[in-house]
């Protein structure tokens, strides 16, 4: 397990400020945050290259504050791989090995016994970076500490990887910190996320949590929410009721009356191009399409409604059953419960 | 297009008459006396001592300047302490000062009257005018050298191969040993070639704290002074000789580099 208690500590000017989340032993953390958030310094102070100038670490249940790197049983892996480059890929892999026989084993899972004869220096980063993990795994460590580990290899190969390190992290009950900038990568292998920005933890907890419930608007928008309106709450026959402008959103649940911000994410958003048929959904809005943006597997639809903009997302073949153009009337549809108050 | 070719007529042209101007006078040394400088060597046997003599001193020289320097610019290229930036620039004094001047100052610190003098002398050590006196002015004036280039060596190793060492197991020392050295190794040989030709060199602060035994770049000055420019002629041209040997290994050294890097 990872604790870290009011964790602090300084690079030059920049520094993590009273940072605090848990990962359960064998269970598996992401981070998330911006370039420059201090996602790499953060593994760094719980790997021991890097002293804390404050709070508390305690890793696998010891208090690791003043450990020695070499002491704290870490494999820690860099976006960049860092591989030792007078050495051979095979010498790379043995190098803190304890065990001959599993090193290889574990170089065979991640396919890096085929390059054990290169240079290091002739490797792609792709190649690199499997390397980088199956050094990090061939001594077993008690905990592993990856940094964007896979963002050099192609996505078939990605894959793969990412299901080897899963798998292994399993079988070993491995607890594991994996530090990303894919919101896909943290919400598929995370058991917890960690929202980190300019040193300090925004939000942490189970990511579909953190996905559905952001604490605040630049956590939604950092999470990639798209509907995110300022406002207040006002109780209207009992109900509550979010207006931002000309805008009046029906909320669920005890929401009290007040200012605060609205989130929908785009995903709750249902699209129509005639108005729907009542229904248990609350909120039915009708507007002018002012923009249709096709983001990875998804198109985005943007509507214009009482002075706001929605968006709604919808797969690829329902945009192409409803063929809708910029200036069509699109009915947007959602249920009370899909708005998020903060 | 016209106007950048111009540029480059122009730079090649006094890029040519600087490298000329270097190289001119060597060559024209070694034409003359070379030969001559080389039959020397089976006749002249001050030449051969002499020569002997400056490359042991240059060698024992630079291994003292690694034996310190190399701890000095690990310290300097891997931790911020207070005073660093006075350290960078006391090293660099005695490459500031001219070289007689380092012999004045060295033969004030280590001469008879001085405190240490007094004292190497009571231990049976005398510095002034033996081998010793050559050993500390050629350290003086070298090992800045040494540190400097063994400090950039040591910084082009980047830390946090380091710092992956040190999660796979190993001590600060190990880690040192396993990475960091044979990564800096380069660096470190350069800088110890370049220590000892700078060594094999100096001339102004020997010449005042040990004029004898001769160094070849002293036996040089004393033909000259004492037998003209015909018998100064083949000493200096067999120094030239002994200076190219460091200059030629540091460069097969770079190729090497070059290859790796390739």
């Amino acid at each position: 397990m990872i604790s870290a208690a009011a964790l602090r500590a300084r690079v030059g000017a920049f520094s993590l400020e009273d940072v605090s989340f848990d990962v359960p032993g064998g269970a598996y953390g992401v981070v998330i945050g911006p370039t420059g958030s201090g996602k790499t310094t953060l593994l760094e102070v719980i790997s021991g290259l890097l002293p804390q100038t404050g709070g508390l670490l305690t890793l696998n249940g010891r208090d690791a504050t003043r450990e020695a790197a070499d002491a704290r049983g870490i494999g820690l892996v860099y976006q960049l791989g860092f591989l030792f480059p007078h050495l051979s890929v095979e010498q790379n892999v043995m190098y803190g090995a304890t065990d001959a026989a599993l090193a290889n084993t574990i170089a065979r899972r991640f396919g890096v016994d085929a390059l054990y004869a290169r240079s290091v220096r002739s490797l792609s980063g792709g190649e690199r970076q499997l390397v980088a993990l199956a050094r990090a795994l061939a001594r077993r460590p008690g905990l592993l500490l990856l940094d964007e580990p896979f963002s050099a290899l192609d996505p078939p190969r990605r894959a793969a990887a990412r299901r080897e390190v899963r798998a292994i992290h399993r079988e070993w009950g491995l607890t594991t910190l994996h530090v990303t900038h894919d919101f896909a990568e943290a919400g598929s292998l995370g058991d917890v996320a960690v929202l980190l920005d300019a040193g300090r933890v925004l939000q942490s907890g189970e990511p579909a949590d953190v996905f559905r419930h952001p604490k605040t608007p630049y956590v939604a928008e950092f999470l990639g929410a798209e509907n995110i309106f300022a406002g207040g709450v006002t109780i209207e026959d009992g109900a509550a009721v979010f207006h931002s402008g000309r805008l009046a959103i029906h909320v669920a649940g005890a929401a009290t009356a007040g200012p605060c911000h609205a989130i929908i994410r785009a995903e709750e958003i249902l699209i129509a191009r005639t108005s729907p048929a009542p229904s248990s959904a609350r909120n039915q809005f009708e507007g002018a399409v002012t923009e249709i943006a096709s983001v990875g597997p998804l198109w985005r639809v943007t509507i214009e409604v009482n002075g706001a903009t929605l968006v709604a997302a919808l797969t690829t073949y329902s945009a192409n059953e409803l063929a809708l153009r910029i200036g069509d009337t699109a009915f947007f549809t959602f249920k009370a419960t899909a708005v998020h108050l903060c | 297009m016209r106007r950048s070719n111009a540029i480059g007529v122009g730079a090649a042209a006094a890029s040519s008459l600087l490298l000329l101007f270097l190289v001119l006078p060597v060559v024209r040394l070694v034409a003359a006396a070379g030969p001559q400088g080389a039959a020397r060597l089976w006749s002249d046997a001050e030449l051969r001592q002499s020569l002997a003599l400056t490359a042991l001193t240059a060698t024992a020289a630079t291994l003292l300047a690694a034996l310190g320097g190399a701890p000095l610019a690990w310290l300097l290229a891997r931790r911020a302490f207070r005073g660093r930036a006075l350290v960078a620039a006391v090293l660099d004094l005695p490459l500031l000062i001219p070289h007689p001047v380092a012999g004045i100052a060295l033969l004030l610190l280590l001469g008879r009257g001085s405190a240490i003098g007094s004292s190497l002398l009571s231990l049976g050590l005398r510095i002034v005018g033996t081998p010793l006196g050559i050993i500390a002015a050629m350290l003086f004036v070298s090992a800045p050298l040494f540190v400097s280039g063994a400090r950039e060596a040591f910084a082009r190793v980047d830390v946090r191969l380091e710092g992956v060492a040190r999660t796979l197991g190993d001590s600060p020392w190990r880690a040192f040993r396993r990475v960091t050295l044979p990564l800096a190794a380069r660096g470190l040989i350069a800088s110890g070639v370049v220590t000892w030709a700078r060594a094999v060199s100096e001339f102004g602060a020997i010449v005042i704290l040990a004029y004898n035994p001769k160094v070849v770049s002293v036996l040089a000055y004393d033909r000259f002074t004492g037998f003209g420019l015909s018998e100064a002629l083949p000493v200096a041209a067999a120094l030239v000789v002994l200076s190219l040997i460091p200059l030629t290994a540091l460069r097969a050294l770079r190729m090497g580099d070059e290859r790796a890097v390739a």
